[in-house]
């Protein structure tokens, strides 16, 4: 363990090429996808949790359902439509980092949506009916309950980043692990590991735990401004 | 002020009917009865909350201001909330000079307590002018004095814009100090109305004379 971490700060410091280059990959799959999925699921919640109309509780059901779907399935699907005997294999976008961040919005987007489903489920009805009592319009009531779900949407982004930046299951099927291409850490942990390489599967490991540690420590400071 | 015939039903079970109803313009008039008779259905459906029973029902008045029973104290400063219901930082000033909010306007709201949330709550709808108020209980949680200051506010509200008050209470000399006319509610009907003074002293109603005893009066 010890020779991994000494393995990991050497990688870090030697700013080994490829090192970075799997770490840009990361870095924009796992942002871009979870920004997206941010941007989808964040109104979607709302809608779900702060209103009600015909056909939302099909819409919850369907939303739970896909929030629990395994990452090689959503893997499996993309690969058949994009594959070459799929509808879509025209695009050639199978083995790029661009069908990795479709496929993980496919996959997170639920998660964001069903936790601000959740955390506008529990404000929304006496936000609206406190502003509706006010005289304030729908916009003004939409903009209020975006302002005071600022914590929660934060939280979903926590949950949305990790869920991105730890997938294995799509990126690989849909990327195909190509070193210099579509090699994620995920992936090439996996690479190494199954080369024997352990000890620096472990330092590439102890890399993204860091990263993650960062990016959440970093989120959870403004968590904790907007919550006071 | 007419109120056209309505009915409010949950899960198949009508929970207020209430009749075609006047209600006199610029006057308080107070809503009183037990626990479920319906004060609260009523107010919303007033306030355009929830929808009556009937499709094309029209309320009497679009320009409401409502003060929910369990107002929302949004993630703001004190004075921002009040901000929120009127534009002008003088009025704001004034309201919280009235209901002794001053020391809390930069505290979030978030941070008050029952009774001073209840305040915010009331100076925060009373920054606006409305042709009709309804008021759901709006000092449940507030001490003697700040009940007190509050009902002035109401009083000197009404007088000033001259609207018309919805004011719904379980406190009977609350009713007796601020409204001209009641309302009582009983399981979900309009049993009886008058003069504040008239209805209190003599009930033509069996449920409403039991209601007042029952209460002290």
């Amino acid at each position: 363990m010890s020779s991994s971490i000494q393995k990991a700060i050497e990688l870090i410091l030697s700013a080994d090429r490829e090192l970075l280059n799997i770490l840009s990959t990361t870095a924009r799959l796992s942002l871009t996808s979870s920004v997206i999925a941010l941007l989808l699921g964040v109104p979607l919640g709302l809608l779900l949790g702060g209103c009600r109309f015909r056909g939302r509780g099909i819409l919850l059901v369907l939303n739970r359902t896909l929030m629990g779907m395994p990452p090689v399935v959503c893997g499996l699907l993309f690969y058949l439509l994009f594959s070459g005997v799929g509808p879509f294999r025209h695009m050639r976008l199978l083995f790029t980092v661009e069908l990795m961040i479709l496929a993980q919005v496919v996959l997170i987007t639920p998660i964001v949506t069903g936790n601000m489903e959740t955390a506008a489920a529990g404000i929304a009805p006496a936000l609206r009916e406190t502003a509706l009592g006010l005289g304030l319009g729908r916009g003004r009531r939409l903009l209020l309950l975006i302002r005071e779900c600022a914590y929660p949407i934060l939280t979903a982004y926590l949950l949305a980043f990790a869920r991105a930046i730890a997938e294995v299951g799509a990126v690989a099927m849909v990327g195909g692990a190509i070193a210099w291409k579509t090699n994620v850490m995920t992936t090439a942990i996996m690479q190494y590991t199954n080369r024997g390489n352990f000890s620096l599967g472990i330092a590439l490991g102890l890399i993204l735990m860091l990263l993650s540690l960062i990016v959440n420590a970093a989120l959870s400071l403004l968590q904790r401004r907007l919550g006071t | 002020m007419r109120i056209d015939a309505f009915s409010r039903t949950y899960e198949g079970r009508c929970v207020l009917r209430v009749p075609d109803l006047d209600l006199a313009d610029g006057a308080v008039t107070a809503v009183i009865g037990a626990n479920g008779s319906g004060k609260t259905t009523l107010a919303r459906v007033l306030a355009g909350v929830e929808p009556p029973d009937r499709r094309g029902w029209r309320r009497p008045e679009q320009d409401v201001g409502y003060l929910p029973q369990k107002p929302y104290a949004f993630r703001m400063s004190t004075e921002k909330n009040l901000l929120l219901g009127g534009k002008d930082p003088a009025r704001a000033a004034q309201l919280m000079e009235a209901l002794d909010l001053r020391a809390l306007a930069r505290q979030s709201a978030r941070r008050l307590s029952g009774g001073e949330t209840a305040k915010m709550a009331l100076a925060r709808l009373l920054m606006r002018d409305f042709k009709l108020l309804i008021l759901d209980e709006p000092t449940a949680s507030m001490d003697r004095d700040a009940a007190l200051a509050a009902e002035d506010l109401i009083r000197v509200c009404r007088d000033r814009t001259g609207c018309t008050v919805l004011l719904i209470t379980h406190s009977l000399r609350q009713a007796r100090r601020v409204s001209d006319r009641i309302l009582f509610l009983h399981k979900g009907k309009l049993l009886e109305q008058g003069p504040t003074e008239e209805l209190l002293r003599s009930p033509a109603q069996p449920e409403t004379k039991s209601f007042l005893d029952f209460c002290g009066v």
